[in-house]
């Protein structure tokens, strides 16, 4: 049974995910902007789910400036799958 | 992420969900196709169907070249584009780069293999006519399916991000090469 996962319970960290898993792999700054927060709260999420093997990250060049690049792992797919299924079931029992 | 416009309260699971979601969305919502990228997509594949279907029937070692000059303006403009695309949106997307190497899916499968047919038997039969405008209508249908796609992308991005990798597009890059050589050979 899928179960709500502590690590991405914070809405912040939710929409990281969820937003990832709509590319194979974002831009820093494009993920920044699409979330509207700064680079400082961005990164700190990112290391989080990183550690936890959630994200990877790496270096690259975009545009012809270096950047890191950000994607879901299969791990972080299957923890956002549950968690966002954890939640749902939630909602069903409130209504 | 103070300032979305979904009023959160984090204990409140389906705000919480909402503005999930309306954060991919806001992402799937400004990606850009390059500019010109359906014409330049149709031009290459109808160069590349009408270059195999020219090889296949010419079976001569002109024809092979034509034909491997074929697959390489088709696969240098699949490249450029998704160069582009990721430079101008700042993410990459594997299903758009299945979609435009490949053309995963029904569709464009069918439409391409119909093409590639109807050009193939159109050179044999020394048809040149019949053999462009088949190389023109299986491009055309190439670039429709990848905007097709691309629909059904914007409207659950989700669903249709994943794709083959790139390094598994440029390994099946490569044993279509081959594969046509060997089908050249053995003609």
């Amino acid at each position: 049974m899928a179960r709500l996962d502590p690590l991405i319970h914070a809405p912040a960290r939710l929409q990281v995910l969820t937003t990832l898993s709509a590319v194979s792999e974002a831009e820093f700054a494009t993920l920044r902007a699409a979330l509207e927060v700064s680079d400082s709260v961005l990164s700190k999420h990112v290391s989080a789910l990183a550690d936890a093997g959630y994200v990877r990250s790496r270096k690259g060049v975009q545009a012809g400036r270096r950047t890191t690049w950000i994607g879901l792992t299969s791990v972080g797919r299957e923890a956002l799958r549950e968690h966002v299924a954890a939640l749902r079931r939630l909602i069903d029992m409130v209504d | 992420m103070e300032s979305n416009s979904v009023h959160q309260d984090p204990d409140d699971p389906r705000s919480v969900l909402a503005a999930a979601d309306q954060a991919r969305q806001r992402l799937a919502a400004g990606l850009r196709l390059p500019a010109g990228l359906h014409p330049a997509l149709a031009a290459a594949a109808a160069v590349q169907l009408g270059t195999a279907a020219y090889g296949i029937a010419t079976h001569t070692a002109s024809g092979l070249a034509v034909a491997m000059a074929g697959v390489a303006v088709f696969l240098g403009v699949a490249a450029l584009t998704l160069y582009q695309f990721r430079r101008v949106n700042g993410v990459r997307v594997d299903g758009l780069a299945s979609q435009v190497v490949l053309g995963t899916g029904a569709t464009p499968a069918l439409v391409y293999a119909g093409a590639l047919g109807a050009a193939t038997w159109a050179a044999f039969e020394s048809r040149w006519w019949l053999v462009g405008a088949a190389a023109v209508a299986g491009g055309a249908g190439y670039a429709f399916a990848v905007l097709r796609w691309w629909r059904a992308y914007r409207h659950d991005p989700a669903r249709h991000a994943g794709g083959a990798s790139p390094r598994m597009l440029a390994v099946l890059a490569v044993f279509a090469c081959l594969g046509l050589v060997a089908l050249l050979a053995a003609g």
